[in-house]
């Protein structure tokens, strides 16, 4: 047997390791190319005159002077602002006691309810939001039976109103996902020693039970306040005269082709998206919990039957008032003639053999864009990611920073950045799916991260060094060991990226061009057409692709469809 | 050829593994931090070398040093002349087993056992025949097909050294192994893990904070103690001859009585002790630098005595002895131990409460009575104080 034992003796010597450097070289190189590059240069361009791109000698703030003559433009931040905070605070009120209710009553059916919640995150933000004209317009559903039965007026849809209704119900789901989360994950303990203490049971839940979910209320408030403050959908739809800074920089791209003056507005609009998260950053300091989870037990749920009519009524009303929208996208869809009626006409199929031809390749542009650039985000995501989370360098900070900036940058500002950077110059870009792949990455790339960074501290690092000391070398050791133990994190990022890319809007709409049109650019073009059957038809194609794919995902992965998203 | 034989024929030649002023120095942001500082020593062939001493000394840093897995400031590790700094941690040939186990939780545990052979590009026969055989040497058979989440505690820990010893390391590291386990399997685990070890012939690197433990698998142990090597030796070696303060202390229970030097030739001299005794010819440590702290003045010296080299009696009516070798107290505690019995006394003869164990109960001693206790004859070390 002295053969055997011959054969396997020491690993053999190897080229030094360079695949880290390479992997991580690659990572920052692209990290620089495609987000820091264009983000700075847009910044840049805002100085510079109408037309022209950044130097020293021309530097100008005319593209800023407008946000004190105009008063369009004034109003239009007023707007932004106003918008952003009512949204942010109504979207948290209107949460929260769904989330408490859902987390701490005995209720049937939490799983689907969770689930149900999801979904106005993943269908196309203006389409529910032209729901609402439906319903509440001048010639609307609520509208007439209101008037006809009860002789109330509604407040006109289009304008302050409707967008902050639309906004509020498509996104209180972060906020209440976050707290309800939360408030299952509470160490029972902590409840109890209040009890024992003598504490009742209102000042347990004010005094330990709330101040818990207040991080992540505030945290899913953040989520709420970002995305409010660079919405494009929802005020180009329902807007009408009342204009937001992600409307205006539209129109400065599309009716005016001037770039410059649309930097500006960008900056305008990072620097106000800016402010409001240092803003919640500084409430968030001051409350720093450390709750260490020593028992999987469960808190007490109510199941008093005054507290369960309350909270199923509260909850399923929610419920119910948010997917209007979508179900009156589908009920819309099947409208084949709504001549100015209260009511369609005639109802069928023909909506859908009328876009079948016409949905096909926008779906496919879709697709393609969204699987691509998910995954140019697994790949450099999960790299960043785990450096992030174990190794310690100077600058990590700055990677973090770097990574999270797209994620606090409005979708249309990230779109003007790349439309503005690579619409001439070494690198042309503009009208390529290229750019429309680059765009979406450095959107979404923060989730994979944030979900690769979760993931990696969950792993034991004497994992990898076993593996390392057993003789695999670094790649060997993320290819057996590291990467098949976060792959379900991954994955899971990757669900969010590619669902939410579908129908992305904000982006798109900066970068899209003729041969690459998506589905959310279809179904706008048809609303602006007044083809309103025809883009809810596309609409609800949409909404159930997404729906099948996040479901056939949550089945290989295990997980349910509201942990993804929380 | 039977698998006990194979197994067995394994040990080569003598290895030689040796530590030279080994350094680590981490930068941390409030500067940087010595964890160990100019250590050295050396191993040949199967010994089971123990790195010993409080959370902190430096004993993790330095196997860590060894494996790979953290980079020298200063120093060198060679093992058969080879030096260790040239080679990447994959290139070493070490097996190591963690506290946390740090098994693979998506292989099972015949893969988790076979990783390191399928690395060094074994065959699928060689790969099944080692693990079998290995398995079966940690009574692992029939758990093969199972995943490390379905096993208890004791076995995982049999698994991760299957998993280190499979390819049959040039030296098996551990670092702290048992201290997930519960005590009545740490003591079964530390005795196979020796047995394990001699059977194969493969040198050990132990590391623990557990004294006793140490004492109980170790052929050799090392203390460490603030990022220093305080003494080399076998357990028999650094009980009965500390050569600091620190290993009196730290391995086994300790007394310390403040005396005068009285003189001193050479290694030996005589203690006065402030009663009036004086006891000639013991053995003289000096203290280590640092252990200025552990001396009362005037007093420029301790002698050293072990709780079983000790007597004691209740207070009245003992009036033979020596009255100058006897020194007062009172007992505040009694523990009956099984074996013997240990009686914990305060006076002011003596540095901190004396401990003294007896192999009986002391007739007429109760907690808070007085009593005498005094020195036996042997296992006296006088430390005098470093100039």
């Amino acid at each position: 047997m002295s053969a055997s034992e011959t054969s396997i003796g020491t690993p053999q010597r190897r080229r030094p390791d360079i695949l880290p450097y390479i992997a991580g070289g690659l990572t920052i190189f692209v990290l620089l190319a495609f987000l820091i590059y264009p983000i700075v240069t847009t910044l840049a361009n805002s100085f510079a005159p109408t037309g022209e791109t950044f130097g020293i000698g021309t530097a100008t703030l005319d593209n800023f002077q407008r946000f004190l003559t105009s008063s369009m433009y004034q109003k239009a931040l007023v707007n932004t602002i106003v918008i952003g905070i009512t949204v942010t605070v109504l979207a948290t009120l209107v949460a929260l006691p769904a989330a408490y209710f859902v987390a701490r009553v005995e209720m049937p059916f939490k799983p689907l309810i969770l689930s149900l919640s999801i979904i106005p995150l993943i269908s196309p933000p203006f389409i529910g939001a032209y729901a609402w004209v439906v319903l509440f317009g001048r010639s609307g559903i609520f509208t007439y039976y209101l008037q006809e039965w009860f002789d109330l007026q509604m407040p006109p849809i289009y304008g302050y109103f409707g967008v902050i209704l639309a906004m509020v119900l498509s996104h209180f789901t972060f906020v209440f996902l976050f707290v309800q989360g939360a408030l299952v994950a509470v160490d029972p303990h902590l409840e109890e020693s209040a009890k024992v203490m003598g504490a009742s049971r209102l000042r347990v839940l004010l005094t330990v039970v709330l101040p818990l979910a207040i991080p992540p209320m505030l945290a899913g408030a953040m989520i709420v306040l970002i995305e409010a403050l660079g919405e494009f959908g929802t005020p180009a739809i329902l807007g009408g005269e009342v204009y937001v800074l992600s409307t205006l920089m539209y129109f400065q791209i599309h009716g005016y082709f001037n770039l410059n003056a649309a930097s500006a507005i960008a900056l305008v609009n990072v620097a106000i998206t800016l402010v409001a998260i240092l803003f919640l950053i500084r409430i968030n300091k001051k409350r720093r919990f450390v709750t260490v989870g020593s028992t999987t037990r469960r808190a007490p749920l109510h199941t008093g039957l005054g507290v369960k009519i309350v909270a199923n009524l509260y909850v399923w009303g929610l419920l119910a008032i948010a997917l209007l929208p979508q179900a009156v996208v589908v009920f819309t869809s099947f409208a084949e003639r709504w001549p100015g009626t209260v009511w369609p006409t005639r109802f069928g199929w023909g909506n859908y053999v009328y876009i079948f031809s016409r949905i096909v390749e926008p779906m496919q542009n879709s697709l393609i864009l969204a699987a691509i650039a998910t995954l140019a985000c697994v790949v450099f995501g999960t790299l960043t990611g785990y450096v992030a989370e174990r190794k310690s360098f100077a600058g990590k900070w700055a990677l973090d920073l770097t990574i999270m900036l797209p994620f606090i940058l409005p979708g249309i500002v990230t779109g003007v950045a790349l439309l503005v950077t690579f619409n001439s110059g070494p690198i042309a870009l503009s009208g390529t799916a290229l750019i429309m792949v680059i765009g979406y990455f450095v959107r979404r790339i923060a989730y994979i991260y944030r979900s690769v960074v979760a993931a990696v501290a969950q792993i034991d690092p004497k994992m990898e060094e076993a593996s390392t000391v057993a003789g695999a070398t670094w790649g060997h050791t993320m290819h057996r060991i590291t990467v098949p133990l976060i792959a379900p994190g991954i994955l899971a990022g990757a669900i969010i990226v590619f669902t939410t890319l579908i129908s992305e809007m904000s982006t798109t709409v900066m970068l899209y061009s003729a041969r690459w049109k998506t589905v959310s650019i279809a179904i706008y073009e048809r609303l602006e057409t007044q083809e309103t059957a025809a883009a809810a038809a596309i609409g609800s194609v949409t909404i159930a692709v997404t729906l099948l794919l996040v479901l056939a995902a949550t089945r290989i992965i295990g997980k349910s469809m509201s942990e993804l998203f929380s | 050829m039977d698998a006990q034989h194979n197994i067995a024929r394994h040990t080569a030649a003598p290895l030689n593994f040796s530590v030279r002023d080994l350094t680590k120095v981490f930068q941390t942001p409030d500067g940087p931090v010595t964890a160990v500082r100019d250590v050295s020593f050396e191993i040949t062939g199967d010994t089971f070398f123990t790195m010993l001493g409080p959370s902190g000394c430096g004993k993790t840093t330095t196997l860590r040093m060894i494996a790979g897995l953290e980079t020298i400031s200063s120093g060198e590790i060679r093992l058969d002349g080879a030096d260790f700094r040239k080679k990447n941690a994959f290139e070493r040939n070490i097996g190591m087993v963690f506290q946390s186990y740090a098994l693979f939780p998506h292989m099972t545990v015949f893969e988790n056992a076979a990783y390191g052979l399928r690395l060094r590009g074994a065959d699928g026969t060689m790969v099944r025949q080692r693990v079998t055989e290995t398995l079966a040497m940690l009574r692992l058979e029939g758990l093969a097909q199972r995943y490390p989440a379905d096993l208890s505690g004791g076995q995982q820990q049999r698994v991760s050294i299957a998993r280190a010893l499979v390819y049959r390391p040039g030296i098996l590291l551990l670092d702290e192994p048992l201290a997930n386990l519960d005590a009545k399997l740490r003591v079964e685990m530390r005795d196979e893990i020796r047995r394990l070890q001699k059977t194969l012939g493969v040198m050990a690197l132990y590391v623990t904070h557990d004294q006793e433990e140490a004492m109980a698998v170790s052929d050799r142990i090392a203390v460490f103690s603030k990022g220093l090597l305080m003494q080399v030796g076998s357990p028999y070696e650094i009980y009965t001859h500390p050569t600091s303060l620190f290993v009196a202390d730290f391995i086994g229970k300790a007394n310390f009585f403040p005396v005068d030097v009285d003189s001193r030739d050479r290694d030996m001299g005589t203690a006065l002790v402030p009663g009036g005794a004086r006891f000639v010819g013991l053995p003289v440590v000096t203290a280590a630098n640092g252990e200025a702290g552990w001396f009362s003045a005037p007093h420029k010296g301790l002698l050293m005595v072990r709780p079983e080299k000790m007597w004691l009696s209740a207070a009245h009516g003992t009036k033979t002895i020596d009255a100058s070798s006897v020194f007062t107290g009172r007992a505040v505690r009694i523990q009956f131990l099984g074996t013997f019995v240990r009686y914990l006394v305060e006076s002011p003869a003596a540095r901190g409460s004396v401990i003294i164990d007896l192999a009986a109960f002391a007739a007429g001693v109760t907690e808070g009575a007085e009593v005498y206790f005094g020195l036996k004859d042997d296992g006296m070390i006088f430390v005098e104080a470093a100039s």
